[in-house]
């Protein structure tokens, strides 16, 4: 294999670690899942990087891939310990920073985004990292009509979880 | 909606709270390998393309076949064996084609579209095998019923009890391969379609979401 490339693949990889632990995060429950799903994506992306041509920016790409391998490749592990505190780790909010209710109403949020399914979970995922309708249309491959109609859905959904 | 705004903004200063793992551990995982429910299904592919063959490789069945031989039984047994292998081979080539299709660059719908594509294939080439060896057994029947020197053998191989009819005989043996038949085709689609079941389920009901917008 070349080296070059590999040393390439993993610098940006690096570099761009943060969504895919943002998409395991999201669909996963406890460390060693996360870990397990982490590494899914890496070989999936490996196994991609040749025809990735440079047309997208690495960032981009990435998505498609890491979303298409949590949706759709990633076989769950048999472990399904939730430890609670893996959660409250990842999402946790400084005190100081926010004001009581804002800090329960985020809680509340990520428990509800974390209770959706795998279709509306990487909908709220694109909505989250600021992808506009055209590229959720075009990771999920449904029209971008749909996709705002989908959203919309999700939307209520949560406010529903929110003000019940 | 403002909560999700709320949510957004709290979502994008996540970085520093999340893990980061160093450049040697990326590099670490690149050497892994995958276990991708796509790589599942290629294995348990294969294993389902090869098993019903193996049953050809066991002595004791081409011994078994050896009683046919210079019959009319043994005519079509040559005929079914050509067109079931060309059959074989097609569906191979179809397989292989669609497992080469899918890829992991495509959109989400396309993807799982893809698989189940390729899972189908095997489906399809499962309900064939399971079709044959039923013909199979059928024709193996109409022999045992055509042929009377084969109940010779048989008969020889129970001993001289005559209390049993050799047509009697002839029936209950017509009827038990026709029993263990049904039963090893009802046994080998039972277990193909649990695993069918298992490791397609999560992903067509997704697809199934996906799809169920754009009616």
């Amino acid at each position: 294999m070349n080296k070059e490339l590999e040393h390439q693949f993993v610098t940006e990889l690096e570099n761009n670690q943060n969504i895919v632990h943002k998409v395991c995060t999201l669909y996963t429950n406890d460390r060693d899942s996360h870990n397990d799903l982490f590494q899914e994506i890496t070989i999936q992306l490996w196994k991609a990087y040749p025809k990735f041509r440079g047309e997208s920016k690495f960032s981009t790409w990435m998505y498609r891939v890491a979303l298409n391998t949590a949706i759709t490749l990633y076989r769950k592990s048999k472990r399904r310990v939730r430890t609670q505190d893996y959660e409250s780790v990842i999402f946790k909010i400084k005190a100081d920073e926010y004001d009581a209710t804002e800090e329960e109403q985020l809680k509340l949020m990520y428990k509800a985004v974390k209770q959706l399914g795998d279709i509306d979970k990487a909908l709220v995922f694109l909505y989250l990292e600021d992808k506009d309708y055209r590229e959720i249309s075009e990771t999920l491959g449904i029209s971008e009509v749909n996709a705002r109609v989908k959203m919309n859905r999700v939307k209520k959904k949560l406010r529903t979880v929110l003000n019940p | 909606m403002d909560e999700l705004e709320l949510l957004k903004k709290d979502w994008q200063k996540k970085g520093e709270q999340l893990p980061k793992l160093t450049y040697d551990d990326i590099h670490r995982m690149t050497w892994k390998k995958s276990s991708s429910i796509v790589k599942w299904i290629l294995i348990i592919s294969i294993l389902e393309i090869i098993i019903p063959n193996l049953l050809y490789l066991i002595p004791s069945f081409r011994q078994s076949m050896s009683i046919y031989e210079n019959t009319v039984v043994d005519q079509y047994f040559m005929g079914m064996t050509v067109v079931y292998y060309l059959v074989v081979f097609y569906f191979i080539y179809l397989f292989y084609k669609r497992y080469k299709e899918i890829s992991v660059l495509d959109s989400a719908k396309g993807l799982m579209r893809k698989i189940i594509r390729t899972r189908r294939t095997v489906k399809y080439y499962v309900i064939f095998s399971l079709s044959t060896i039923l013909v199979f057994i059928a024709i193996v029947i109409i022999g045992i019923y055509l042929n009377d020197s084969f109940m010779d053998n048989f008969t020889e191989l129970a001993g001289d009890s005559k209390e049993v009819s050799p047509e009697k005989l002839k029936t209950t043996l017509m009827v038990s391969m026709a029993i263990l038949g049904v039963v090893l085709t009802a046994f080998f689609g039972g277990i193909y379609f649990l695993l069918y079941g298992l490791l397609l389920r999560k992903l067509k009901s997704n697809y199934k979401e996906l799809k169920k917008l754009e009616v």
